[in-house]
Order: structure tokens, then C-alpha cells, then sequence
């Protein structure tokens, strides 16, 4: 009942607005909800960065719908509980599509708010896009028709990497697995037990340990030493990479490392020379772009784009894509005509095209496998190493089956 | 008493009346309010009354979450007609058994040792909980819809507002009403002097038990008034700064008066939902205040509060209003100066000035901070908070003399007036 007045109240102050003869051109909100304070921050601040970096450019463009693009950020303080929060400010604000990146627990917690939001608020929906967050659930068994995720999961990370060491003549036939004991670490695992056809190895032995709390991993090494692999798959990050690699090192171990986060920033300062000669699989790597992107990028932003910034900037050229085919003349902005827009929107990067799968909404995109060398293109950290390429995988040799458990209900 | 019935009936009538007019923002940040309050005064039962303080009180909020949670799931799964707005009661009879079974084991030492155990309790279930995906569904947690029932959807954050606002107030007269009862007296009796408790035939530890069970179970409706409002739960509500965050509120708030905790909480919450998008910083400034209110009023803000109420009637306003004039002034230019200060570093630390200064081939581009634009090494730049820091310098002796002035006539008057009455309860009382 009262919701039925509300809308006539809506209804009579659209007519009076109308009247006046002056529809307001509704601006498009972007509400970026990242990890802004806490331990996360570093990357939540590169996810932000890269994204309003092309925002800028769209707005330079004469931005959408006769106004800038307004982008609004949110501090989620690196929890889902800080997020819930901002999620719902952000509603308050207005807000058309929400970005997100960094942790794949907050992602659920966001793509699960939209979700909700949109089943309650038909006519008012919110789009998702997951810059970041890896776990293959995210476009599984949450998968919904207003998310869509422009990075990697592990599948594609673990193929691609299989394919380029053993072009490379690297990879061995014994393949040891590490990873940390969460959803990222277990569906690492699983694709490197499934891509071991595909390079021709057996997986020795796999192991699952705590995230983030161990401070030696020589038993871990102990026991990958004993195993005897050519090659130790990886999917950790920040410390639970560096000391593994550094206790590796110091035990003199001698394995290659494949690996999925090497890149992050500062990374390569922290490891030194033990990091020389192992891989890498992430979704950019600008020593493969000849273009003037990465200059462009420093020129605006002060820094050569890195990590996880190349792929921000890749998924919001895509929303861009889309956005210059829809047409709201003006008038109020329909986040389904967006998202439908966004299904068919498609981009050419220096390594390849991107698009988006229709089934689960993963933007199937180019790996690059790099090696960590001396004296590259674009030094990292402020040391004399940087990654070069080994080899571009373009998306349709990395991709995976979509997953059966995801049921996507298309609005019509 | 009057005054307080009166005080409490107009508080209600705006938290009832008020929300309706405001965004979803800020029915979200009033419903954070609410859970957050309850949470407090469930915790400081412990603290405030038993002298019992917990430093894992995370562990009973996050239980409640996740019974509260489970319930969704099978309401969802359409396993069960429950009605919603008793959903909190998963979350009571959750933090009741948990916290009967923990604070056994807790409450048999006290003090550092109790503090000691009850955050080994709340990081046992922080560690476990990743692990254990049928009970907690690992690191991304469980997920649920809060389902329409009795003509009301449950769609809107104002709905779940008033879901909460209702649990809450529920809650905190019971907690109140528990003070009143002979229990809640025994309760104060084990703080002050648990030999004399023993000696009068009653068996402490299981009364410290059934105390300790209490405040969980209402710890763990403010859990499940959370995980209705977010729809989630996940192992990070069992984390210390969860249990750090009750203590701070608790404390701010002033753990010696009923409703202090719900100051604090309140204090706090708002001051995240305004702080938290408009710096950084926010956690440093969050910590300043818990500090400075440590160090000048120990008793928190419901402390003040309630000392200007017990001595109303021998305050002279004549007195005490140049002096809180002073106080006030000297607080303010030295906050400004602090805030200026941190907010000036953080940019001149920041990447983006970094980048800024690349650009700039090294020079120190100037920046802009609170809407104007300052140079790096200009003299403006650390004139004004060094101005601000003197100035605020300045006053805060004049302005302690003129409190501690102030202060020492209202409680003369107060000693006068008690050596006319000749009632010891009465001076007891005042003591206390």
C-alpha cells in the first residue's frame, strides 16, 4: 500500500518534472567498493587508480548520456562486513555498477548484495563488475546475469602456464602442488591435477596449508625435496609466495617455480635474485604491449600500470565498449540495457581480443606466461629484474568449460 | 526517575519517527547503531556488573550470526514456516549454549587469566571456522534472503531497522530489569567481594556461569540482528577486532553507568558511517579518542553524563560554562592542529603525490586539503597548525584550572549538603 503511494508520489513529481519541460540527463554512477584502509590496501588503492584512470578518458570523451560518468569511492575497511555497509550507501547514492577487486570473500558478499538488491528492486537494478576475485564459485553456483568478472581463475592461470613451460621445455614431468588452504588454493589445486594430461606430468604430491600465519616453510620445502618435481605449481601470494620461495632458496632446492602472483608489487624487491628464471601466469603483462599504453598510463598516473592494474583497465575499456552502444537519449539509465550491452561488448588489446562468455559472464581473455629475467623492458620494484614474456596464450586456448552449477536467469 | 523514564520515551519516539525520513545509508549506519548497543551492554553484564572482562566476546556475537544464518538457509529451502522476525531467537539459544559451555571453563580463574581464556576461545573459533565448511562455509561464509512473512517482505533496510530497534530495546530492558532482580544483586556482590558471596552459601562458579551464559546469549541476538541485516556471515566476525571493538565502545562509553556502552556504541558507529569515506586516517583518530577518553575520564562519556546528573542540583552554570567554554576552545584548535597535521602527511605520503611529484620531475607540486591549496614548504602550510597547537596550548592550563575550580565548589556544595542530611544510606550511595 504504501509503496503504491510512494509511486504515485513518484509518479505525479515525474509528470510535474515533465511538465516543466526539463528532463533531467541522468548521470551513470560507478561506486567503486574497495579495500581502502587495513592490510588489503595497497592493492585496493591499484584497483581504484587504474579504473578511474579510464573513466577520465570516457569523461574526455564527452563521458555517457550527455554527462561525465560520476565514479564515488568506498572504503569496505577489508571486510564483508564494511562492504555490506557500503553497499547499501551506495544504493543511497544512486549508484549504477560497483567495482570490485581485491579478495574474493568481499566479492561474494558484494555479487550476493546485487543479486538481492535486484530480485527486490525490479526496475532498479545494479550491475557488479569483479575485477579481481578469482574464486571459481564467483561465476559458479553465485553466478547471476549482473555480475561479470574480467580476470583469470585458476583454470586459465594453470593452462596457460602448462601449455608455455613445456613449449619452453621447462616443466618436467613431475609436478608438485603448494597451495593455501581456502577456495583460491583448493580450485589451484584441482586445475593443476586437471591440466596434468595436458602437459604430460604426474602430480607428485599436493599440499594445502594455513593462509597467512606460517613464518617457515623449510618442513614444507623438506617435504617437496623428498618428492624430487621438476616443477612446483603455485597459486600463494604475498608472504605465503615469498617464503616459500626464499625458504626454497636457501635450501638450495632445485625446482622451478610456476607461479600465479609473482607480479604483485613488491614481490620481486623482497625475493631478489632467487626469483630469477621462475614463471609467472597473469592476465598482462605491458612487456608484450607495444602500444603507448604503459607510457600513457605513467604519464597520468606516475607509475608503469602493474599487477592487477592492466586488467582494470581492460574490463572498464569493455564497459566503455559497451556503453557506446546503448542510448538512453538523456533519460533515466537502465542498468539491464547495460548489462545486456556488456554480454556482446568486445575489445582489442596489443595481446588479443577480450569478450565476454555469454553462460557465466567470464570475460575470456589473453594469459601472458613470463619469466623472471635480468635487465628487462620495464624493471620492477626498483631493481634490475622485471618479467618478460615467455609466451601470450590468446582466451580461447585458456579457457575452461563453463561450470554446470551455474543457472543464470536472463531478464527478457 | 521521572526525568530518565521521560529522557528514554523521547529517545524512542525519535528512533521510531526519525528513520522513515532518511536514506538507506543512514537507516543502515541507525540499524549498526542498535546491534552495536546491544552487543556493548550484553558485554558489560560481564564487565560493567560481574567484573568479569572478555576479550572474545566475538566468539558468542559470531555464533549467533551463524545459528541466525542457518535458520535462513532452511527457511529459504522452504524446510520450514518460521516466522522472521523471531529469527533472533537462533541467535539466543546459540550464544546461551556456547557461552554456558565457554564460560565454565572461563569463568573458573578471574581476571588476567578469564581476559586470557575468552580470547583463546574466540580464536579458536577464528581459526576453525575457514576450516569447516558444513558448519561456517568456509572463508566466504554462508549466505541467505531474509524470506517475506506475516504481510511484510523484509526487502527494505527500514524494515530490518525496525526488526532490530524492536529486538533491541527488547533486549536492553531485560538486561536493565536483570539488574533489579536479587540475581543482578548477587551479580554486583561477586564484583565487589567474592569470598563474602561464598560465605553466604552461594556457589560461585556456577552463578559466574549462568552470568557469563546471559551475556552471550544476548551477544549473540545483537549477532543475529547483524546477520539478518547483511544476509552473511563469514569467520571474520570471530576475529579479535571484533572483541576489541565491544571493549573500545564499552569503555568509551563508560562501563560504570547502564547505558554508557550504548553511547559509546553509538558515538562510535556514527563516527565510522562519517569518518570512514572522508579520510583514511579514521582508525587513528578512532584510537585517539579511546585514548584521551581514557586518560581525562576514565569513567567514559556516560561517566560525565552521569556525574552532572547526581550533582545537578549543586551545579552553578555561572561557574561551570566559562570553564567548559575554555575547555572546549583549547580541545578544538588542538584537534584541529592534529587533524591537519595527519591529514598533511597523508597526502605528502600518499602515492598519488608521489606520482604527483614524478610528473613534477621532483619539485613539490602544491596540494589541495580541506577544499584550498597549500604548498608543501609554505609557510601557511605549518603556520596554521602550529598556531592552532600554540593556541590550544595556551588555554589548556587556564582551562583545567577553571574545570578543576568549578568542579571543587560543586562538590564542596555536595559535602555541605550531605553533613545537613543525616542519612548514611544516602552518603553510601554518593560514595559509590
Amino acid at each position: 500500500m504504501t509503496v503504491r503511494k510512494l509511486g504515485l508520489a513518484l509518479g505525479l513529481a515525474a509528470a510535474a518534472g515533465l511538465g516543466a519541460g526539463a528532463a533531467q540527463a541522468e548521470p551513470l554512477k560507478i561506486g567503486i567498493i574497495e579495500s581502502l584502509s587495513g592490510s588489503q590496501t595497497s592493492t585496493g588503492r591499484l584497483f581504484a587508480t587504474a579504473a578511474e584512470y579510464v573513466v577520465d578518458q570516457i569523461n574526455a570523451d564527452g563521458g555517457f548520456n550527455g554527462e561525465p560518468i560520476e565514479v564515488i569511492e568506498y572504503d569496505n575497511a577489508g571486510g564483508t562486513t564494511g562492504a555490506a555497509d557500503k553497499f547499501k550507501q551506495a544504493v543511497a547514492d544512486g549508484v549504477h555498477i560497483v567495482l570490485q577487486g581485491a579478495s574474493s570473500a568481499i566479492a561474494g558478499q558484494v555479487t550476493e548484495d546485487v543479486r538481492k538488491h535486484n530480485i527486490r528492486n525490479p526496475g532498479n537494478e545494479l550491475m557488479y563488475i569483479n575485477l579481481g576475485a578469482e574464486a571459481l564459485a564467483l561465476t559458479g553456483e553465485k553466478c547471476h546475469f549482473y555480475q561479470f568478472r574480467f580476470t583469470t581463475t585458476a583454470p586459465m592461470r594453470v593452462n596457460a602456464m602448462v601449455d608455455a613451460m613445456k613449449e619452453a621445455g621447462d616443466l618436467g614431468t613431475k609436478v608438485y602442488s603448494i597451495n593455501q588452504n581456502y577456495s583460491w588454493g583448493r580450485d589451484m589445486e584441482d586445475a593443476i591435477k586437471a591440466a596434468a594430461d595436458r602437459g604430460d606430468y604426474e602430480v607428485v604430491d599436493t599440499v594445502l596449508h594455513e593462509v597467512n600465519k606460517i613464518q617457515d616453510f623449510s618442513p614444507f620445502v623438506a617435504k617437496i625435496k623428498d618428492a624430487g618435481p621438476d616443477t612446483v605449481m603455485t597459486g600463494n601470494w604475498s608472504n605465503d609466495l615469498l617464503l616459500l620461495m626464499k625458504a626454497a632458496g636457501d635450501a638450495g632446492l632445485d625446482v622451478r617455480f610456476g607461479t600465479t602472483f609473482l607480479d604483485q608489487v613488491g614481490n620481486i624487491a623482497n625475493a631478489g635474485d632467487t626469483a630469477l628464471g621462475h614463471y609467472v601466469a597473469h592476465p598482462y603483462n605491458i612487456a608484450a604491449d607495444d602500444s603507448d599504453f604503459a607510457e600513457n598510463y605513467k604519464a597520468a598516473t606516475g607509475h608503469y600500470p602493474v599487477y592487477i592494474e592492466p586488467q582494470t583497465v581492460n574490463a572498464i575499456r569493455t564497459l566503455g565498449e559497451a556503453l557506446k552502444t546503448v542510448d538512453f537519449g538523456g533519460g533515466d539509465v537502465s542498468v539491464t540495457e547495460i548489462a545486456k550491452a556488456m554480454e556482446n561488448a568486445s575489445i582489442e588489446t596489443p595481446l588479443g581480443p577480450i569478450t565476454v562468455r555469454k553462460d557465466d559472464h567470464q570475460a575470456v581473455l589473453p594469459v601472458v606466461v613470463s619469466k623472471v629475467v635480468k635487465d628487462p623492458k620495464y624493471p620492477v620494484d626498483g631493481t634490475d629484474l622485471g618479467f618478460g614474456v615467455v609466451k601470450v596464450v590468446p582466451g580461447e586456448d585458456a579457457i575452461y568449460e563453463a561450470q554446470e552449477s551455474c543457472e543464470m536467469d536472463r531478464p527478457s | 526517575m521521572l526525568a530518565r523514564i521521560v529522557t528514554i520515551a523521547a529517545i524512542l519516539v525519535v528512533l521510531v519517527a526519525v528513520p522513515p525520513l532518511l536514506d538507506i545509508g543512514w537507516q543502515n549506519a541507525m540499524t549498526n547503531m542498535l546491534i552495536a548497543s546491544l552487543f556493548a551492554v550484553a558485554f558489560n553484564l560481564l564487565i560493567g556488573q560481574a567484573g568479569l572482562l572478555s576479550f572474545g566476546h566475538a566468539a558468542f556475537f559470531g555464533v549467533g550470526a551463524f545459528a541466525t544464518l542457518h535458520l535462513m538457509v532452511v527457511i529459504e529451502d522452504g524446510g520450514l514456516a518460521f516466522p522472521t522476525p523471531l529469527l533472533p531467537l537462533a541467535g539466543a539459544a546459540g550464544g546461551f549454549v556456547i557461552g554456558a559451555f565457554a564460560g565454565y571453563f572461563a569463568t573458573m580463574r578471574s581476571g588476567v587469566y578469564f581476559a586470557l581464556v575468552t580470547l583463546a576461545i574466540a580464536e579458536l573459533f577464528h581459526s576453525l571456522a575457514p576450516h569447516w565448511d558444513g558448519l561456517f562455509g568456509g572463508e566466504a561464509g554462508l549466505s541467505s534472503m531474509r524470506m517475506p512473512w506475516g504481510g511484510l517482505i523484509y526487502g527494505s533496510p527500514l524494515e530490518v531497522y525496525y526488526l532490530a530497534l524492536g529486538w533491541t530495546v527488547l533486549s536492553v530492558f531485560l538486561l536493565w530489569a536483570y539488574t533489579r532482580t536479587p540475581f543482578g544483586r548477587l551479580t554486583l556482590a561477586l564484583r565487589d567481594n567474592e569470598q563474602r558471596v561464598r560465605f553466604m552459601g552461594y556457589n560461585a562458579h556456577s552463578t559466574k556461569v549462568i552470568i557469563f551464559a546471559v551475556s552471550a546469549m544476548f551477544s549473540g541476538v545483537a549477532g543475529a540482528l547483524l546477520a539478518i541485516s547483511n544476509e552473511t556471515a563469514n569467520y571474520t566476525l570471530f576475529s579479535t577486532h571484533v572483541s576489541a571493538q565491544v571493549v573500545l565502545h564499552t569503555f568509551v562509553g563508560g562501563s560504570t553507568v547502564f547505558f554508557g556502552p550504548v553511547i559509546g556504541a553509538s558515538v562510535f558507529t556514527l563516527f565510522a558511517f562519517f569518518v570512514s569515506d572522508v579520510t583514511r586516517s579514521w582508525l587513528l583518530y578512532q584510537g585517539l579518542i579511546f585514548v584521551l577518553v581514557m586518560l581525562y575520564a576514565p569513567h567514559g562519556i556516560g561517566g560525565l553524563v552521569d556525574a552532572h546528573r547526581r550533582h545537578w542540583s549543586q551545579l552553578r552554570w555561572s561557574e561551570l560554562a566559562p570553564a567548559y567554554g575554555l575547555a572546549a576552545l583549547s580541545g578544538l584548535a588542538l584537534s584541529g592542529a592534529t587533524i591537519f597535521l595527519v591529514e598533511t602527511f597523508e597526502v605528502l605520503f600518499s602515492p598519488e603525490y608521489a606520482a604527483a611529484r614524478r610528473r613534477a620531475d621532483g619539485a613539490w607540486p602544491p596540494f589541495e586539503l580541506f577544499g584550498l591549496d597549500w604548498q608543501a614548504f609554505g609557510i601557511l602550510t605549518w603556520a596554521v597548525p602550529v598556531l592552532l597547537a600554540a593556541a590550544g596550548l595556551l588555554l589548556l592550563p587556564h582551562a583545567r584550572r577553571a574545570l578543576r575550580q568549578a568542579w571543587d565548589g560543586v562538590l564542596e556544595r555536595t559535602e555541605a549538603d550531605r553533613a545537613g542530611s543525616v542519612s548514611p544510606e544516602l552518603a553510601g550511595a554518593a560514595e559509590r
